[in-house]
């Protein structure tokens, strides 16, 4: 009998780990749960930070994306959540730990459907749908700011990075803050605004509030050799000659031999090569140059040779700030000075060399094309800077934002309850099991004025039914109320208390936190591979395939 | 640290090494990462005041250092503790701006932390303590502004900076000799001190160490004090008048940077070798000689064939100095640091009144001192001191006083020590706490808690009793409406702080409560840790 059983099919190799079906749906929304409980306290302007340590390093940190980043998520279906966190980060800044959040509510909404045995795919689709309709409010609620006059939207510039700062180690300063972050995002190029041209420096010691922003470059001074104290240190209008070239009396070619015949063609030698470097230094004096910058080496020799002729050099700057500095002064970047030509040169209203906190820096104030600006962070510790550098990173990059898409959305969770409301309300309009779904998803988007209630130590339940009721009532006057964290009521219009956000973030969260709750829910099976086993077998062994005289090292 | 489990129970691999992590949450978190950083604090807390003791602390390599200075025990202390390690940095970031005070600022957040760890035990939000601190914190920095004086740095031969400097030696193992030492800082810092500007380049003062000798040998050069002797013992060990050739390229024939080779065939071609090589060396001194030059400084070492030549020409020379003296010195002298012997002229030498040999005891030891410079704008604080421990301390301590005078220079505004300081805006901040009315009151009240923690710090180790000291001096302030009454620590029967001329400055006070009420908004932040597990 048994020569007619099936033989087995040996699908997959041994080892490897299938799970599929409705109860892998479930499992993978538990653990996506379970990484989105990590970030849920850091959300609002009560949430806390998290300090995660990675090896030696130690990190605080209060941002969604960094915190998930740096938990290393294996999970695959938790690590869309890491990956969805850093979409949103990079296309919009701020907002990271809402979308995650978001996502994981959605799922959750999700998990008694699928448990009930609605079929996936009718739940994606309802999403979606709920998806599209909260969209198009979105765009219908929002507020355009851009026929504001200049001087109205530079407030609201204001609001919105204060809104971005507000959760962050930096909320008490955040008025300092958010008129460092708009200043500097004015300064670049309307068009553009390209995050990198502002640069954000870092110096321990002092207080926050040292903080300055300069309408320029700023950099730390380099490693210098003897004779850099001889050189001036402040020039106005100077001309800023840019290199990648290293000024150093140095063999010409590597690996290359001379053979010397005669005593006397030594000095011949000796006195070529001094010529060589000497040509290169006096090109650029004859020039006109008055501060010379290389991302390359700048010897002894060069440093005294300027500083005999009252030239400012700094070598071996780092090429992020030469390019800076080249924006900034209009000047360009010269491999050689063979025919250098003075209108490559660059100027700037004011150059300095000062000193902040422990270190000196160099100033470039006032430049003539000024689309660059630099942000130099004070505090008290590392770990402090490190996290007010993310925070105001978050804060410009909403500037930027805002900037550009000139519509806003009043925070505090009032867009996600007006948005809810409104889904509730179309669902009683909708027959069949859509109705449950966008009903859900109604209730999915709830969670944001929640966590911000919840974290702030207020009563969430009571203040959601409060909040409810507000909206229900409907109107211009119910539309912006949110979460008053430090109101007695709890509540408050979020719209004239001025917590605004651009729409734009809320776009993007809403769009990807859905994305990401489609994908995890169709998801139905799981085929996770052994780790290959050259990586296992070969740790313990060594390097088998080498002879075994390989040991010597 | 498993986050979740499925419906069997298994729990599932969320993380990397998820099960090698640890993460503590909530009020588990806020107490370990309180208490971490708490110990640091109470390591430091018997160095505060002038009857602070010192610690000693053994490297690794076994090098052993005695100090006072609150910013080197912690740094030599090598905590691995990631919140403990931010008061290491509050301390550092204290030195980096101000210089002194680095041991009270430290103390000052561990006496915060104490007062959070009751008010969390009471059930408050975190953030609406450090919300309460915040606002203690501006209270506080105000009533210091109000309460400070300005003082006429010129007034009575500088008898006020002086007398600050005092303040900031009088903790120091070399307090004996505070006063002596005082002037010094001071005359040290007001000879490179651009009054005009408020600006102090403290590059320009050195500070040199050499054992032997007491504390008081001590002394200011308004000069140059370098660590090398003549290149040859018969060379004159004074030059007067000396007009010095500062050059960057050694005493020795060329050699060109590229790789070569000299293929020698003949004897002959030897000999022209030789002798081409001897020319280099006369030429060499003939161009020194002949700018007028009577001493060269160089930075490279020489021959001994030209050493000889040297002396042979009266042309004494140091060999080796390092590349930061040639900067001092070029800039002291006014002179040019020469790359090559070709580029030798009169205008780029340096000049000054007298360059000496000096030696020290018994030993061997000799040091040049270049004093009387063309432009004396770099000073040298020579320190003496029975061991090289000695030494050391004595070095950070003038390093803290010139600070604290560098810091007068910049903002002439001053307040008293002895906790006095403390003691006012503590009472300043008790009578604000009275008039808010949210939960923060109680986080303001123990704000100005921790602020009386310091007199009371002052005071135990002094070996007062804290308690009472701390009570009479809050009593006579709030009666007297006089905000320099403090702890007296010296016994000197005046706790009146203006009358035992206990000066420090406003700009130290200001940052070190900042500072610390910074670090612990930051640590009172910090909700969920997640670390490896031996954390």
């Amino acid at each position: 009998m048994s020569q007619f059983l099936q033989p087995t099919i040996l699908l997959l190799r041994e080892g490897t780990d299938t799970s599929q079906g409705r109860a892998q749906i479930v499992s993978n929304i538990n653990a996506v749960q379970a990484v989105a409980d990590v970030v849920k306290s850091t959300l609002g302007p009560r949430g806390m930070d998290k300090m995660i340590q990675t090896g030696p390093k130690v990190t605080i940190s209060n941002d969604g994306a960094t915190i998930l980043n740096l938990l290393e998520v294996v999970h695959p279906a938790a690590r869309v959540l890491v990956d969805i966190a850093k979409s949103q980060d990079d296309e919009v800044g701020d907002g990271t730990t809402s979308t995650t959040l978001l996502a994981a509510e959605l799922l959750k909404e999700a998990k008694p459907f699928i448990e009930e045995g609605i079929h996936p795919q009718i739940v994606i689709q309802g999403y979606r749908k709920a998806l599209e309709l909260a969209l198009e409010k979105l765009e219908g609620f929002s507020i355009n700011i851009s026929r504001d006059a200049p001087e109205e939207k530079r407030d609201t510039l204001l609001k919105c990075a204060q809104t971005a700062l507000n959760s962050k180690l930096l909320a008490n300063t955040k008025q300092f803050f958010s008129e460092l972050v708009v200043s500097a995002v004015e300064k670049l190029d309307p068009n553009i605004l390209d995050r990198d041209l502002i640069g954000i420096k870092n110096v321990t010691g002092g207080s926050v509030t040292d903080s300055f922003l300069v309408d320029g470059v700023a950099f730390k001074k380099t490693f210098s050799y003897a004779g850099f104290e001889q050189q001036p240190k402040r020039f106005e209008n100077p001309k800023i000659c840019l290199l990648n070239l290293e000024l150093e009396l140095k063999s010409e070619k590597e690996n290359a031999e001379i053979r010397i015949e005669k005593p006397e063609e030594y000095q011949q030698i000796v006195d070529a090569e001094w010529a060589l470097i000497y040509e290169k230094l006096d090109i650029i004096v004859k020039a006109g140059a008055q501060i010379v910058l290389s991302k390359l080496p700048i010897g002894d020799l060069a440093t005294q040779y300027f500083a005999d002729r009252n030239i400012f050099c700094a070598g071996r700057v780092p090429q992020e700030d030469l390019l800076r500095v080249q924006k900034a002064t209009g000047g360009q970047i010269q491999t050689t000075v063979n025919g250098l030509n003075p209108e490559t040169f660059g100027t700037c209203g004011l150059f300095e060399e000062v000193q902040v906190g422990a270190e000196r820096y160099n100033l470039f104030k006032n430049c003539p094309q000024s689309r660059t600006a630099t942000i130099v962070l004070r505090g008290g510790a590392e770990q402090f800077i490190q996290e007010a550098e993310r925070s105001l990173n978050d804060a410009i990059m909403i500037v930027r934002r805002c900037f550009k898409a000139n519509k806003i959305v009043a925070g505090g969770g009032a867009i996600e309850l007006e948005l809810s409301r409104y889904l509730r309300h179309y669902a009683r309009s909708v027959t069949g099991k859509t109705q449950y779904i966008v009903n859900s998803f109604a209730k999915a988007l709830e969670v944001i004025p929640r966590t911000i209630a919840e974290n702030a130590g207020l009563n969430s339940i009571e203040i959601m039914n409060k909040l409810r009721q507000r909206h229900a009532q409907g109107g211009e006057e119910g539309r912006w109320y949110g979460v008053d964290i430090n109101g007695a009521s709890g509540v408050c219009d979020t719209h004239s208390s001025f917590v605004w956000e651009p729409s734009l973030v809320k776009r993007n969260a809403l769009c990807s936190a859905t994305e990401a709750a489609c994908a995890i829910l169709s998801i139905d099976e799981t085929v996770k591979n052994p780790k290959s086993d050259q990586d296992t077998k070969m740790k313990p062994r060594g390097q088998p395939g080498r002879p075994p005289m390989g040991m010597r090292r | 640290m498993s986050l979740a489990f499925d419906d069997y129970g298994r729990p599932y691999i969320i993380l990397r090494d998820q099960g090698s992590k640890k993460r503590m949450k909530g009020l588990e978190a806020y107490k370990s990462n309180i208490l971490a950083a708490k110990a640091v604090a109470n390591t430091l807390s018997s160095s505060l005041g002038p009857k602070g003791m010192d610690k000693m602390l053994v490297s690794p390599d076994g090098d052993v250092s005695v100090t006072n200075d609150g910013s080197i025990i912690v740094e030599k202390m090598e905590i691995q503790h990631p919140t403990a390690k931010l008061l290491v940095e509050l301390s550092q970031s204290q030195d980096a701006e101000i210089g002194d005070g680095t041991t009270g600022v430290v103390v000052l957040a561990g006496k915060l932390l104490e007062q959070a760890l009751t008010l969390l035990d009471k059930g408050n939000h975190p953030l609406k303590i450090s919300d309460g601190f915040d606002r203690a914190c501006d209270v506080a920095i105000k009533h210091l502004e109000t309460i400070s004086e300005e003082i006429d740095i010129q007034a009575n031969e500088h008898e006020a900076l002086i007398q600050a400097a005092c303040t900031a030696l009088g903790s120091k193992v070399v307090s004996k000799r505070k006063r002596e030492l005082g002037k010094i800082a001071v005359t040290a810092v007001l000879d490179v001190a651009d009054l005009a500007r408020k600006d102090v380049n403290l590059d320009l003062i050195k500070i040199q160490t050499k054992t032997g000798g007491s504390v008081e040998d001590t002394r200011l050069i308004s000069g140059i004090l370098i660590d090398k002797d003549m290149s040859h013992p018969q060379m004159p060990k004074e030059v007067k008048e000396a007009k010095i050739c500062l050059l960057t390229c050694p005493f020795e024939p060329p050699k060109p940077k590229t790789k070569h080779n000299i293929n020698i065939s003949s004897a002959e071609d030897y000999k022209k070798l030789y002798q081409q090589e001897q020319q280099y060396f006369v030429d060499m001194v003939k161009l020194v000689k002949d700018s007028g030059a009577n001493i060269a400084l160089c930075q490279w070492g020489f021959d001994d064939e030209a050493n000889h030549l040297l002396l042979q020409n009266e042309l004494p020379a140091v060999r080796w100095v390092s590349g930061t003296d040639v900067e001092l010195i070029a800039m002291a002298t006014g002179a040019r640091i020469i790359p090559r012997f070709q580029e030798i002229t009169p205008e780029k030498l340096g000049k000054a009144g007298s360059v000496k040999e000096v030696q020290f005891g018994t030993s061997n030891e000799r040091m040049l001192v270049i004093e009387n410079c063309q432009c004396t704008k770099a000073v040298t604080i020579l320190i003496r001191g029975g061991s090289q421990m000695i030494v050391d301390e004595a070095k950070r301590s003038i390093h803290d006083a010139i600070c604290v005078i560098r810091n007068l220079i910049k903002d002439n505004r001053i307040v008293y020590g002895g906790g006095s300081a403390e003691l006012a805006c503590a009472i300043q901040v008790l009578q604000y706490a009275d008039e808010v009315s949210s939960v923060e009151q109680y986080a303001i009240r123990s704000f100005a808690d921790a602020l009386e923690g310091i007199p009371c710090c002052l005071a135990d180790n002094c070996g007062l009793n804290p308690i009472t000291s701390v009570a009479q001096a809050k009593s006579r302030q709030l009666q007297e409406n006089n905000p320099r009454i403090g702890i007296d620590c010296m016994e000197l029967g005046t706790t009146d702080m203006k009358e035992q001329r206990i000066y420090e400055t406003l700009s130290s006070k200001k940052q070190q409560i900042q500072l610390a009420t910074q670090v612990v908004k930051m640590i009172l932040k910090i909700d969920d840790v997640i670390a490896p597990d031996d954390y």
